[in-house]
């Protein structure tokens, strides 16, 4: 399985770590915030996490100048210029600050999908993503996918393939999905797998998830990124 | 009940048995469905918890004064300042937590322990304006401990010596609060034995699983005077506001739970968990309203998930392939406090009645274990049904003839409501081409590429029971139904709607579901066991039924007004035993030189009873399946029995299925109505996974020829068996 999970559509370099590939970047977050076996499971702050606990002043004056810098993004369609903190991922700008919660946090950590989201038209895993990465680029999240008030063809293959379970991956497993379809039109069974194989399901409705995507191909409008 | 209670084939009905989309759908595919996390109130703060990083340890001293300094942190709650029971969190036999439980209960958890008895427990908390001022305040708390000897195998546990978790030893304390075994005896074990011409022992092993839902658990809390309103992913909102108010000391009219859409059940949350209760204490120290959320590793290693067991077997049989007894001496590993029962099921599907069972629930410093799906089962049946698949083949008798010899079925004495496991299994037989699948000689196959076949059979209950359904018909002819169930995923609201419209007999369109509030909602029993479909749905069969008389004597509605009916019904099988049944079939490919295991073939052949809508039922039974093989193949949670430190923790380290480890999953319903429930309806959600780890073990077995029988059956193992 391992093996397997290598191939994941989150990973852009073909020779990274197995750690690397899951976070989509050449450091990742879940090996730094996890740490030695040791260490506390809080998680978060990861800025914090990696020194000695500072003095109080010392401290304060961190917290009072957290960096911050201004970014441009265009978040399903619409452009946003804003000031962001560094230390903000993609999805808590999504969720937090653009009023977007359709994106789920399922691990915050590179693990799950969930918060999948497309950037530029390629699946991200946006808890892994900080929001100064997104600075001149284009969002689509999930509550961009309905066009003119209509659903897209995937959304309604997942309506009437019963591809939600409890729902909770649903977002993410859209977007990898409507990403997949865009790249190719009309995958296999196999091929929409491999694509989806960074999204995961703890109801474990993965057989409906492909037949909705399989379905969805075979109709004319298929998925679509704007 | 005035249904008819023969068995029978299931007459075609208007709304109920067609496949339908779920009424909310469309939220689901577009993020317009709100989860407990997604939901904002003005001036909410954000909650993080610090937890022990020791397996066992005393807490000397807490000092936050740092983490208080910092500008922006509102309250800050240690074992120190808020002593509040956690009454779900540990119970005496392990029952549902009620107000018996909490005067008998001498293992009291609490919010906040002194000692911290494994790694991941809560110490304190934190409330700031942000979440990153919250993650920063817990970097500044200061905690000394004096760390304690810690154990983590149930076996050792028992030991003369071992590390006492507890005063009274490291037994599990029963209802009455003795340190006793569960389990029982039933007819003459020693005399089966001794009629037995041949006697089989053997050891079997089950790993901790995570239920490991998608959404980390969270708690939104808000206090406006003395009313508590809780925003928490739960499976029963009943229980949950129950259980708050009884810890907190309120009257239940003063918690309000609502439980918006949620992502995943699994298990042990129809009731209250200890972050309700830390957030509801937070956002009373701060005065403003906190959301608590937990970390995927908080989540993991904070909350509970199936017990992992040791299980001896002793099995008589004739030469025929009659078993005469069966003995199970047996260890649930339960953590430090015992959440649910530890017991294992899977001696009752078989007819032999001289059986022994004796489990020890154990405690140890390993995290927390509770229900999940279909809680003590799959782990059973793991074990026994590869115990007898092992005996049959010692035999030379294939596994089905064994099955179709020794499974339970009805006596006189002993009746059943409906009865179709024999039809399950010869269902499946055919389906799968088992006669073409299985090889008589296992591990025959020759080349490092083996393929076999195993099957495994299941009864499970599906009880009958209160719950309450209000419905509410205006003058346009819109049906508003109030049942207080959430979503966990299963489809709840849409087969209520389902019923109502059937009941009622109009449009799903015009039904509209009013769930998941407590202060909006008549009492549910909550989305576990299994029993929503039966007993909250015949609630509704029996609140549309009153409706339809009083628009029959009154007409319909006419202006402002509206016609309500209520219903609590009571209903009961009279004494006989309401089950469904079950049979799977699997075939594998295992590669001896690679250690790896594919499923090829799974077959799922279920019967529970009228199948209201084979949609969403249908991928119960293939989702539960998935888990099921993931629990036979992939997940566990390892510790490092030098410091006691959970080493796998996450969907990575627990090597949870991905889409590319799923196979396709055929599954058939048998249909019967039975004359109970709504429309013969019967259990569905834990069914599917019960048989997994057994059936697969079996078709292992079949393809290399070596008895696996340590879950989960990973590379190693199965290459360890060519060393």
């Amino acid at each position: 399985m391992e093996g397997q999970r290598e191939k994941g559509t989150m990973s852009r370099s073909g020779d990274a770590s197995r750690e690397n590939e899951r976070a989509g970047g050449g450091f990742t977050r879940r090996h730094f915030l996890e740490g030695t076996g040791a260490a506390l499971v809080v998680a978060g702050a990861p800025k914090l996490r990696a020194v000695e606990v500072p003095d109080e002043g010392v401290f304060r004056q961190e917290l009072g100048a957290v960096p911050r810098r201004a970014i441009r993004v265009t978040v399903n369609g619409t452009e946003h210029r804003m000031e962001v903190e560094d230390r903000w991922t993609l999805n808590e700008l999504l969720r937090d600050h653009l009023g977007l919660t359709g994106s789920k946090i399922g691990c915050d950590r590179g693990e799950c999908g969930a918060c999948t989201v497309l950037l530029d038209g390629e699946p991200v895993y946006s808890c892994s993503t900080l929001a100064v990465w997104a600075d001149g680029r284009a969002v689509l999240t999930v509550e961009g996918l309905e066009r003119d008030g209509d659903v897209s063809s995937l959304q309604q293959a997942f309506m009437d393939h019963n591809a939600p379970q409890c729902g909770f991956c649903t977002p993410g497993q859209l977007m990898t999905a409507t990403a997949l379809l865009e790249r190719n039109p009309r995958p296999t069974a196999e091929e929409v797998r491999e694509a989806m194989v960074g999204n995961l399901c703890r109801c474990s409705n993965y057989n409906a998830i492909v037949e909705a995507v399989v379905a969805a191909a075979g109709t004319s409008k298929s998925g679509g990124a704007p | 009940m005035s249904r008819q209670q023969a068995t029978g084939p299931v007459r075609p009905m208007n709304t109920v048995g067609h496949n339908v989309p779920r009424i909310d759908a469309y939220e689901r595919v577009t993020g317009r469905a709100t989860y407990t996390r997604d939901v904002r109130l003005p001036g909410m703060l954000y909650a993080r918890v610090l937890r022990s990083p020791h397996p066992h340890a005393r807490i000397r001293g807490i000092d936050v004064s740092r983490a208080e300094a910092l500008p922006g942190v509102r309250a800050i709650i240690t074992h120190e300042t808020h002593q509040v029971v956690y009454g779900s969190g540990s119970i005496a036999g392990g029952r549902q937590y009620n107000d018996a439980a909490k005067d008998i209960t001498k293992h009291r958890r609490y919010m906040f322990d002194n000692p911290v008895r494994f790694v991941g427990q809560p110490v304190a908390a934190v409330a700031a304006v942000n979440r990153h001022l919250a993650e920063a305040a817990l970097e500044l708390i200061e905690i000394a401990y004096e760390e304690l000897p810690f154990v983590l195998d149930p076996e050792e546990a028992l030991e003369p010596g071992a590390p006492p978790i507890w005063p009274e030893g490291n037994l599990a304390l029963d209802y009455q609060n003795q340190p006793r075994p569960t389990g029982g005896r039933a007819g003459d074990p020693e005399a089966g034995f001794q009629a037995a011409d041949q006697v089989f022992e053997d050891r079997y092993t089950t790993a901790f699983v995570q239920d490991a839902q998608m959404e980390p658990r969270c708690a939104l809390a808000h206090w406006d005077g003395d009313k508590l309103t809780l925003y928490t992913p739960t499976q029963g909102i009943s229980n949950c506001r129950h259980d708050n108010a009884r810890d907190l000391g309120l009257d239940v009219h003063q918690v309000q739970v609502i439980c918006k859409y949620m992502g995943g059940g699994f298990g042990d949350k129809n009731g209250s968990y200890y972050f309700d209760l830390i957030a509801a204490m937070l956002a009373k120290e701060a005065d403003a309203p906190v959301l608590l959320e937990l970390s995927r590793k908080d989540d993991w290693l904070g909350t509970h998930g199936r017990w992992h067991t040791v299980q001896d077997f002793k099995v008589g049989v004739k030469q025929d392939g009659t078993v005469t007894a069966i003995q199970l001496h047996a260890y649930s590993g339960m953590g430090p406090y015992l959440r649910r029962s530890g017991g294992i099921s899977g001696t009752d599907a078989y007819a032999c009645r001289n059986v022994e069972r004796v489990i020890y629930p154990v405690h140890t410093n390993r995290m927390v274990s509770g229900n999940f799906r279909a809680p003590s089962d799959p782990q059973g049946y793991f074990a026994i049904q590869s115990m007898m698949d092992d005996i049959a083949y010692k035999l030379g008798m294939d596994p089905v003839d064994f099955a179709l010899k020794n499974m339970r079925r009805p006596t006189e004495e002993d009746p059943f409501t409906s009865y179709t496991l024999e039809e399950c299994i010869e269902r499946g037989v055919e389906l799968f081409d088992w006669e073409r699948r299985r090889r008589p000689e296992p591990g025959s196959e020759p080349g490092p590429i083996k393929r076999g076949a195993g099957m495994a059979f299941m009864m499970f209950r599906s009880g009958v029971g209160p719950s309450s359904a209000i419905v509410r018909v205006d003058s346009e002819e819109r049906y508003t139904l109030f049942v207080g169930v959430t979503d966990i995923g299963p489809g709840a609201k849409t087969t209520m709607a389902l019923i109502a419209a059937e009941e009622l007999d109009v449009q799903l369109s015009q039904v509209e579901v009013v769930w998941g509030d407590t202060d909006r909602c008549p009492y549910s029993v909550g989305e576990s066991g299994s029993r929503t479909t039966t007993m909250t749905g015949y609630a509704v069969v029996e609140a549309a039924r009153d409706l339809k008389t009083q628009i029959a004597e009154r007409g319909m509605p006419q202006g402002d007004d509206v016609l309500i009916a209520s219903a609590t019904p009571t209903p009961s099988t009279e004494g006989r035993r309401r089950m469904v049944f079950g049979a799977h079939f699997v075939e594998v490919e295992a590669d001896v030189l690679l250690g790896h295991v594919r499923v090829t073939k799974y077959v799922a052949v279920h019967e529970s009873g009228r199948i209201l809508n084979p949609l969403p039922a249908k991928d119960q039974i293939r989702g539960a399946v998935l888990q099921g093989v993931g629990q036979a193949l992939h997940e566990d949670l390892l510790y490092d029995a030098r410091n006691g430190q959970p080493l796998t923790a996450g969907y990575y380290g627990a090597r949870h299925l991905t889409h590319l480890d799923a196979p396709e999953i055929e599954v058939t319903f048998i249909e019967t109505d039975d004359g109970y429930g709504p429309y013969g309806a019967k259990t569905v959600g834990e069914a599917g996974i019960i048989l997994a780890p057994a059936a697969v073990a079996n078709a292992i077995f079949n393809a290399i020829g070596h008895r696996m029988k340590d879950l989960p059956i990973t590379r190693e193992k199965v290459l360890g068996t060519i060393v």
